[in-house]
Parts: C-alpha cells; sequence; structure tokens
C-alpha cells in the first residue's frame, strides 16, 4: 500500500493506494499515528485509488477518529468505492466517519 | 467438475498478501465476480488472522491449509489449522446497543465474515479446526 500526504491549508489530505489489510494496515496507523503527534487535527482520507479494506484497516481508521476526539479534530473520509463502503456500513461504523464523493467537498467541510 | 485450488500459509501475517493474489487470480482464471472474491478474501483474511494472532501459544511455524473448491455457482472453502480449539461460530454478534466505539473490536472480523459468506461450519478433528464456508455466486440479472 502506498499512502500519499498532501497538506491543504488546515487539513491534511492523506491518499491512500492499494490494499488496506492485516499486513498494510501497521504502515497505516504508524503514519496516522505521526501526523496526529505532529500536530495535525483535520485529516482527509481519499480512498479513491483503495481497493480493500478489512477489520484492520477499520481499527487504525477508529484509532485515529478517538486520538482526533480530544483535540476537538477529525476524520474525514471521501471516494469510498461502493464495496470498500458497504464494509464500513456492516461493522457500523457509517456513523463514525462522514463521508463525501469528492475530495475537494471533504476538505471544504472543514472551513 | 469442481476447479479446486489449495494454498498453504505459514502463521506469518505477512501471508495476507500472498493469500490475496493466489484469490485474485483464481478469480480472473475462472470469471467470478470481482466482488465475490472480495468476499470471500475479507473472509479469509479475518478468520485466518485469527488464527495467527490468536491460534499459537508457542513461537514456532505452523502450516495453515486453505482448499477452494468452485462447481455450480458456488465456492467452498476450508481452512485448517493445528492452532488452539476455536470456533467462530460460537462467537456473539456484536452488540448493538453499544456505541460502535465502545465496543470490544474483537468480534468485529467474525461479524464482517458471517455477514460476507452465506454458510459457515466448524469441527474440531485431530486437534485441527477445521472451518467451512460457503460462497453463492449471486446471479447476473
Amino acid at each position: 500500500m502506498e499512502i500519499k500526504e498532501n497538506k491543504k491549508d488546515a487539513v491534511l489530505l492523506l491518499e491512500l493506494k492499494g490494499r488496506l489489510d492485516a499486513s498494510t494496515s501497521p504502515k497505516f496507523q504508524k503514519k496516522i499515528l505521526s501526523v496526529i503527534e505532529g500536530g495535525e487535527k483535520n485529516l482527509v482520507i481519499d480512498f479513491s485509488d483503495l481497493d480493500y479494506i478489512s477489520s484492520a484497516g477499520l481499527r487504525v481508521l477508529l484509532l485515529g477518529a478517538k486520538k482526533l476526539q480530544s483535540v476537538d479534530g477529525k476524520i474525514v473520509l471521501a471516494c469510498l468505492a461502493d464495496h470498500v463502503k458497504e464494509v464500513f456500513d456492516i461493522a457500523g461504523f457509517s456513523v463514525i466517519f462522514p463521508f463525501y464523493d469528492a475530495t475537494e467537498d471533504a476538505i471544504k467541510s472543514f472551513e | 467438475m469442481a476447479i479446486v485450488q489449495k494454498i498453504v500459509l505459514k502463521n506469518n501475517i505477512s501471508e495476507i498478501e500472498r493469500l490475496s493474489n493466489v484469490l485474485e487470480s483464481f478469480g480472473k482464471e475462472n470469471d467470478i465476480p470481482q466482488k465475490t472474491i472480495f468476499s470471500i478474501n475479507l473472509a479469509l483474511e479475518e478468520m485466518i488472522s485469527n488464527v495467527i494472532y490468536y491460534g499459537y501459544k508457542d513461537f514456532e511455524e505452523h502450516l495453515i491449509a486453505v482448499l477452494l473448491s468452485y462447481e455450480d455457482d458456488e465456492i467452498n472453502i476450508t481452512i485448517e489449522d493445528d492452532g488452539s480449539e476455536f470456533d467462530p461460530t460460537k462467537v456473539s454478534e456484536p452488540n448493538k446497543d453499544i456505541p460502535v466505539e465502545e465496543r470490544q473490536i474483537g468480534g468485529l472480523g467474525i461479524h464482517l465474515a458471517r455477514t460476507l459468506i452465506d454458510e459457515m461450519k466448524y469441527k474440531r478433528e485431530n486437534k485441527k479446526n477445521i472451518l467451512m464456508l460457503r460462497k453463492v455466486i449471486p446471479s447476473l440479472c
């Protein structure tokens, strides 16, 4: 899995490419914890090029969301494929994260 | 006649990547819809990562055998491991009354697997866990 990082004013955009599974989620966890530690509060995660997510990936997102809650920050998700969104729905995670169909709208939601 | 493929994985989490590669080519070679392969991949990852993380008390290498069988719009999968006895069909569903943020994260993978698969059966035989999964390929309209 590849993670691309892009700073847009007060928002940090993370673009994920590939698969977020048990073998790749430690890399994602390291990244998300390090940007939060570095003071980022407004995260947009772009799922356009992400084909797959399992509970290991959901756990990392939940961990990030909980960390950000205490500093008044949040994680917003953009451009999920239908089958990826379905995993959030089944897990009951759709109530935790705001979802957007376009990255620009996800970024604007922080204004 | 059924199309059969066997995959033998080590109890190392990096094997999840190899599993997904094998499933992807199995799907392509046999024209199985991508969504079906996605569901099977997710269910297998959840069940096998449980075995890798919690199934072994020693630090030895163990093998987990996965057998795929495709026939008559149905995929049957058997996962066989020599880890501690564990029947995932006995794990209760997540408590919907507790906010999802506060729920025990442990049962989540099993819940995903159960939802995406049509049938899950378990037996313990010769000190092995044998888990059988069945996925019906939905017919296209």
